[in-house]
């Protein structure tokens, strides 16, 4: 799994790691569409708590480029779709997400991030 | 207008009556109207609505009511009750010249014998319905409930032998079915034992539903588990409409074997596996979440040491400088199948856990969230004052049920998150210094206290 919508909302939270953070960048992907529920209402919700542009950079990465670079002020139907399908139809089965900063290694098998620290990362 | 209605409950949980009535009348956005000193330890009670949807929303949601009615009369003598019932006649006068029915009369405790049943049904007989009796398929069913202390030590609920001191009921109830709890059958379609996935630390379908509903769970909501194990509250919270997101420091709780992970595929048995947003591997006290307020509820069974021992990343002792080099060097080259680096953990003290998640949880609820967890503790040494500990500001317990075991108990809090400031995440130290007087909740050092058997010997193996 790991959908973007997850992978938007977590940051590499190494001991010292706290600029550049964020976010994560996938390596060696494996990718799944999976077809999910159409809930409009949530995405309007949620929105607020997403980083457009750590979203759109991933998504662009990732081979999809069906979002705008700037975030619309007007959150149109075409655009809800689109978000729908980014955040929540796209899945990371293997693979992994690499820290911008620190380079920690969070892999990922069946859908499963571990995103663990090792003992000298901890604070 | 508010009218009166009869709950008739089923016979377990009775500390997790009220707080469900109240958590799905505000889920729904109604308002029910409870007795004044409702006594939750008895299987009917008469509470207001302004709306006889609302007794069957509750009805379809509420896993402990077995049936509502409306109310026409109670008393401890069936001349109060026929009294009330006759002064009640507008309620029910419109069944009189053509509605078919049937009467039940049941006892509570106590098997009432025919004969008595068809005398109690003849002295209504100045209703005066003149509608056909139909057994099968009556358009309305009177119900009149003779409730009966419960004598012996029958706490599985077990009617009384036969007929013995029968008459000698405590109180009668009467009214209209209106609906049947259809929610109870939730139980047996959430049975742990005919689940695809399955751990010694599942919780029972039962409670994970009682859990559900205390979470508020619908459709457009997000609500995580941050001690997921093998998900038992997962499936009843997106079955009732709700995304999800569990974490587990312990991949392998979520996963179990085979492929896809086992949380997976016990969520595609519910038909709900779409609602699983995701699941991750982490320490809660190390968690990677970007910012707070994400989510409308937390639901968790945290580790209490007993099956599932409370840990975190760490060493009790510091590492020497070489041997953090070698982990540093194993840590550096990660295998993908969630094994990159087994971390060490330590012991995570149950009281520490309690008050770290009551701040974790103020940092990630959105304001108005709820959180729901289990918190244990030794039934004769639990004070209120427990939980007040683990309090903090901008958080505020709005219900507290105790599921009882005996020597031990566990109880179900919840608890809502009243401020819209914002907070930053816990700092996950143990209170330093702190008083010497200052009072110890019983949970604390649970787990010790539960393999000495709460220094007695007895049934402290409950579980
Ligand atoms: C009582 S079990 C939860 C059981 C779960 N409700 C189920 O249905 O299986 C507690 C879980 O917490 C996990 N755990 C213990 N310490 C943890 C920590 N520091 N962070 C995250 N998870 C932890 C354990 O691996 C265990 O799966
Ligand atoms: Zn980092």
């Amino acid at each position: 799994m790991v959908r973007l919508v997850t992978h938007n909302l977590l940051a590499c939270h190494a001991k010292d790691c706290n600029t550049n953070n964020f976010p994560l960048v996938f390596q060696n992907v494996q990718l799944e569409i999976r077809e999910a529920e159409f809930n409009p209402g949530f995405i309007q919700s949620f929105l607020p708590k997403i980083e457009w542009n750590a979203l759109v950079k991933t998504a662009q990465e990732l081979g999809d480029t069906s979002l705008p670079i700037d975030q619309p002020e007007m959150i149109d139907d075409e655009l809800l779709k689109n978000l729908h399908h980014v955040l929540f139809e796209i899945h990371i089965v293997e693979g992994a997400m690499i820290c911008p900063n620190c380079k920690h290694n969070y892999p990922i098998s069946d859908g499963i991030p571990n995103m663990l620290l090792a003992e000298h990362e901890i604070a | 207008m508010r009218t009166r209605y009869l709950v008739a409950f089923a016979q377990s949980h009775s500390d997790f009556r009220l707080p469900e009535l109240q958590s799905i009348s505000e889920l729904h956005d109604f308002h029910i109207h409870l007795p004044d000193e409702p006594d939750t330890s008895r299987p009917f009670m008469v509470v207001e609505l302004e709306d006889e949807k609302h007794a069957v929303i509750l009805a379809k949601r509420c896993i402990l009511i077995k049936s509502i009615y409306e109310f026409y009369a109670q008393g401890e003598t069936y001349d109060e009750v026929h009294k009330m019932n006759r002064s009640n006649r507008h309620l029910w006068e419109k069944y009189i010249p053509n509605t078919s029915f049937k009467f039940n009369v049941t006892g509570f405790n106590h098997t009432i014998p025919q004969r008595r049943q068809r005398d109690v049904i003849e002295n209504f007989a100045y209703m005066d319905f003149r509608g056909k009796i139909d057994m099968k398929n009556p358009e309305i069913t009177m119900a009149c409930f003779e409730e009966y202390e419960c004598r012996q030590a029958p706490a599985n609920g077990l009617p009384r032998k036969r007929c013995e001191d029968d008459g000698s009921f405590k109180e009668i109830f009467f009214g209209r079915l209106i609906v049947e709890g259809t929610a109870r059958q939730l139980v047996g379609v959430f049975d742990v034992k005919k689940r695809a996935y399955f751990g010694n630390t599942s919780m029972e379908a039962e409670i994970s539903l009682l859990m559900a509903n205390q979470t508020l769970a619908s459709p457009g909501k997000l609500i995580y588990d941050p001690f997921m194990g093998t998900g038992s509250m997962a499936y009843p919270i997106a079955y009732f409409g709700a995304l999800v997101f569990g974490s587990d420091i312990d991949g392998r709780q979520m996963r179990g074997k085979g492929k896809p992970p086992g949380v997976i595929r016990a969520a595609t048995q519910y038909g709900v596996a779409s609602k699983i947003i995701d699941l991750c591997t982490f320490d809660v006290t190390h968690n990677p979440w970007r910012c707070g307020e994400l989510f409308d509820a937390i639901i968790t069974d945290p580790p209490y040491g007993v099956r599932a021992g409370a840990k975190r990343l760490g060493r009790k002792k510091e590492l020497s400088e070489e041997k953090k080099a070698l982990y540093f060097q194993h840590s550096q080259s990660p295998r993908p199948d969630d094994q990159p680096y087994i971390p060490p953990t330590k012991p995570y003290e149950l009281s520490n856990l309690a008050t770290d998640l009551v701040l974790l949880a103020r940092y990630l609820l959105k304001p108005g969230g709820r959180l729901v967890f289990f918190l244990p503790t030794v039934t004769d040494e639990y004070q209120e004052v427990d939980i007040h500990t683990m309090m903090c500001e901008g958080m505020e317990v709005i219900a507290n049920s105790l599921q009882d075991f005996g020597s031990w108990g566990r109880r179900l809090i919840t608890i809502r998150k009243t401020s819209n400031n914002k907070y930053l995440p816990p700092a996950y130290r143990p209170v330093a210094g702190e008083a010497e007087n200052a009072h110890v909740p019983a949970h604390r050092d649970f787990r010790e206290k539960y393999f000495q058997g709460f220094n007695k010997d007895g049934d402290s193996l409950a579980a």
